[in-house]
């Protein structure tokens, strides 16, 4: 349960868990690689957030959110088309603890 | 250069002539279905994911879409690319309420769900780099297009 407390997790989303998602995990990856975060980055279709959100911490989805979660839950077309990407960095640091 | 190798000559269409959404999709099934490259359910499926999650990208002056679905309805993994005569409306990725007018497609076929990062990264440079994404727009044959994705290298 320790590991639990420390580690944050982010739930990577897309409508499909195959392809723009893959993109958002591996800009991610580096990005939690370069602050030095503890966090755990879980792929899944958007579909599946529903359920999963309780055991995250923030949902970042590539593809439009289609209900309202209980965590916070950020778009990602950032990532794709290129355009706010720092930006989108810049926000989700801004949920995760150091 | 590994998403080269998922641009099938025998599935890109440079000025392709469609009124809508549909009738793209249609065109674009049709060659993939041929060539068997996807099932039958393909078509479906691709329609109704575009209809809930929507794939248009608005990037910059230019717009262009990505759709793809589920992996088994794929057999083969391809990406096929479209370039349109007139624009075809798509709802916007990030925000089902907003259209854009998308002037090329590029359709994903894909089936692995980890292990293509590299392919996508590079398909992501001729979405994200706008020198790319123009020759992208303004291609006027098939070897136009092949020329492009064997330039994109991400080291």
């Amino acid at each position: 349960m320790v590991s639990k407390l420390n580690r944050q997790t982010i739930l990577v989303a897309c409508g499909a868990g195959i392809a723009t998602s893959t993109v958002v995990l591996d800009h991610l990856e580096e990005l939690v690689e370069r602050e030095n975060l503890k966090v755990e980055l879980v792929q899944c279709k958007i579909a599946e957030v529903a359920s999963l959100q309780f055991n995250a911490d923030l949902i970042v989805s590539s593809t439009i959110l289609p209900t309202k979660y209980s965590i916070q839950a950020l778009s990602a077309t950032a990532y794709i088309s290129g355009i706010g990407m720092e930006e989108l960095d810049k926000e989700i640091l801004s949920y995760l603890k150091k | 250069m590994a998403v080269a190798s998922f641009i099938k000559e025998s599935l890109v269409n440079v000025g392709l002539k469609v009124e809508n959404q549909d009738q793209l999709f249609n065109a674009m099934f049709e060659k993939a279905y041929e060539q068997g490259f996807v099932k039958e359910t393909f078509l479906p499926k691709i329609k109704e994911r575009e209809s809930i999650f929507p794939t248009g990208l608005s990037v910059n002056d230019y717009s262009i879409a990505i759709p793809h679905t589920d992996p088994e309805h794929v057999v083969e993994q391809f990406i096929a690319v479209s370039v349109l005569e007139k624009p075809v409306s798509f709802h916007l990725m990030e925000d089902n309420t907003k259209t854009t007018q998308v002037q090329a497609v590029l359709m994903l076929g894909l089936n692995q769900p980890h292990s293509q990062i590299e392919v996508l990264q590079e398909l992501m440079q001729v979405i994200q780099v706008e020198d790319h994404l123009e020759k992208l727009i303004h291609a006027k044959d098939k070897s136009d297009i092949t020329a492009l994705f064997q330039s994109i290298n991400v080291s």
